[in-house]
């Protein structure tokens, strides 16, 4: 029984995923070892990989793989993390109008669609020239990428709500605010998590995207310079791996904070 | 009208307008008087317009025909003074908020003191038999259960009158006879004016003071039967003869339908 519930457990459905991957890579790492002239710039071995972030060679003047990645970690996410901050305030406000008002909703959510549709990085030249300062412009596409997906999925949270509901609040002659306060900004929370967990990891991938269009010492700054063969190119591939872990790991905390702020979450049926 | 009367059914119709164009009939001139304290029942099959006629007694919908009246003043204004209680078929909790918080929510609305509303709440808890879950989450709380913290819910304004749209409906024969027996019980102990929706005629009957059979194309009242079954009832009642000649009256109320 008790084995039976391990196997079955999220815990093990995560073990058997990562492991999967780890060993299709290792399959085609080895593939690529035996073929290939400088199998390092095709595919290391994930063994590599690790070491050479644990390493005390230097890579780069006087840091080593760690303290580099650290600190340009810190720079990308400190943007990723305001875009993410402003784009998450105003997509909660304009679903709040676009539900007070169906003219605001009428008008408002083509651009939405519109903003989503255009590639990122045919944006990114955009908002340079208009903002003229590289890093405003890295906040500013978090931003944007972040508003879409909270804004479109807490508007969908607000229209979810139970008709009942509203009724109840009509019957015992609610305020306006009384019935946004009590009953559709509660009920919208799950929806509005939805929205940050799509965008968490979006606005942390726009930020290293928009890195490697300047200069700087961001994530993508560091990854376009490996590239170049300005550094070695195991700097390269120790970043795609960290950035992969941290966007897991953006999602991983949207929902924990989802279930730290809605404990009826946490609870199980009784019988 | 006699000064017993809470709501006075005018001459009520109902017409919605589809979306071609066409108009349909969903209640057509209804009258009827509701005596203050009275257990009524609006017993009919689906599409006779039983909830259609509660909603308006809510204010929930405007009659296109018709005049009423709660208490002689409109709907409009009885749900303003928070005279009406509401139990829906779900029992649309909040799923977020505990038992007694569910409770407590039309007391904030109405900016009753903290205190009382804890008071009031835990007394409504301990009415319908819920003192023990008064911190537990909906989600926690088996169907009957959710539906008596609706009711408690819907009291805890000390409404006047306390409205039900198929409140039972979707809860198994077990449980809905124990909560018929604690509603009967409650009510007695509250003495409101209760308006019950159903299409369960053996329920209708066993709750009710006065049973009306509504009709349906178009939504229409085609009779109204007294209940004069002796009070307190028990579930024993249900198997006496009396009780079975009313279930056949008001079924044969249905014919030609």
């Amino acid at each position: 029984m008790k084995i039976k519930k391990f196997f079955s457990s999220q815990k093990f459905i995560v073990f058997v995923w990562v492991l999967g991957i780890a060993v299709i890579w290792e399959i085609f790492a080895f593939i690529v070892a035996a073929t290939k002239r400088t199998p390092v710039n095709v595919l290391p071995h994930l063994w590599q990989i690790i070491e050479a972030f644990f390493s005390d060679k230097k890579v780069s003047g006087k840091m080593t793989m760690a303290e580099l990645i650290g600190t340009a970690c810190q720079e990308t996410l400190l943007r990723a993390a305001i875009g993410f901050a402003i784009g998450t305030v105003l997509g909660y406000l304009l679903a709040l109008l676009m539900n007070l008002s169906r003219i605001v909703e009428k008008i408002a959510f083509p651009y939405l669609m519109l903003i989503q549709m255009i590639p990122i990085l045919g944006m990114a030249p955009i908002i340079l020239s208009i903002t003229g300062d590289i890093n405003t412009s890295r906040i500013v596409i978090a931003a944007i990428l972040t508003f879409y997906p909270v804004s479109a999925n807490t508007l969908a949270g607000f229209k979810a709500v139970e008709q009942e509901k509203c009724e109840l609040m009509y019957s015992y002659a609610s305020s306006r605010f009384q019935l946004y306060t009590k009953t559709l900004i509660p009920s919208c929370i799950p929806y509005f998590f939805t929205g940050l967990k799509i965008s968490a990891p979006m606005a942390i991938t726009a930020s290293i995207l928009v890195d490697t269009l300047q200069g700087g010492n961001g994530l993508g700054c560091m990854l376009s310079q490996s590239l170049k063969g300005g550094m070695t190119r195991l700097v390269f591939w120790d970043i795609v791996l960290i950035s992969a872990i941290i966007g897991i790991l953006s999602y991983q905390v949207m929902g924990l904070i989802e279930k730290l702020i809605c404990p009826y979450k946490r609870t199980k049926k009784a019988d | 009208m006699d000064e017993r009367t809470e709501i006075m059914l005018d001459n009520i119709g109902m017409t919605y307008k589809t979306n071609d164009g066409r108009d349909v009939t969903a209640l057509t001139s209804v009258t009827l008087d509701i005596r203050k304290g009275e257990f009524i029942s609006l017993l009919g099959p689906s599409g006779c317009g039983k909830t259609t006629l509660l909603r308006i007694i809510a204010d929930l919908l405007t009659p296109t025909q018709g005049n009423i009246s709660v208490g002689g003043e409109t709907p409009r204004q009885a749900r303003l003074k928070q005279r009406y209680g509401i139990v829906f078929q779900s029992a649309v909790l909040y799923d977020w908020r505990t038992v007694r918080k569910n409770v407590m929510l039309p007391l904030e609305i109405m900016h009753v003191p903290k205190e009382e509303r804890i008071d009031r709440a835990d007394k409504m808890l301990e009415l319908v038999g819920l003192s023990d879950f008064a911190n537990h989450f909906p989600g926690q709380l088996s169907g009957g259960m959710q539906q008596r913290v609706g009711i408690a819910r819907a009291l805890a304004i000390r409404p006047e009158i306390l409205l039900m749209d198929e409140p039972f409906s979707a809860l198994d024969e077990f449980t809905r006879e124990k909560l018929h027996d604690d509603l009967l019980r409650i009510w007695r102990k509250t003495n409101k004016t209760v308006v019950f929706v159903t299409h369960n005629i053996s329920e209708a009957v066993y709750l009710s003071d006065r049973v009306c059979v509504l009709s349906p194309h178009p939504g229409r009242l085609s009779a109204v039967v007294d209940i004069d079954l002796p009070r307190p009832r028990t579930a024993q009642l249900k198997s006496t003869p009396e009780f079975t000649a009313l279930v056949a009256k008001v079924r044969s109320s249905f014919e030609g339908v």
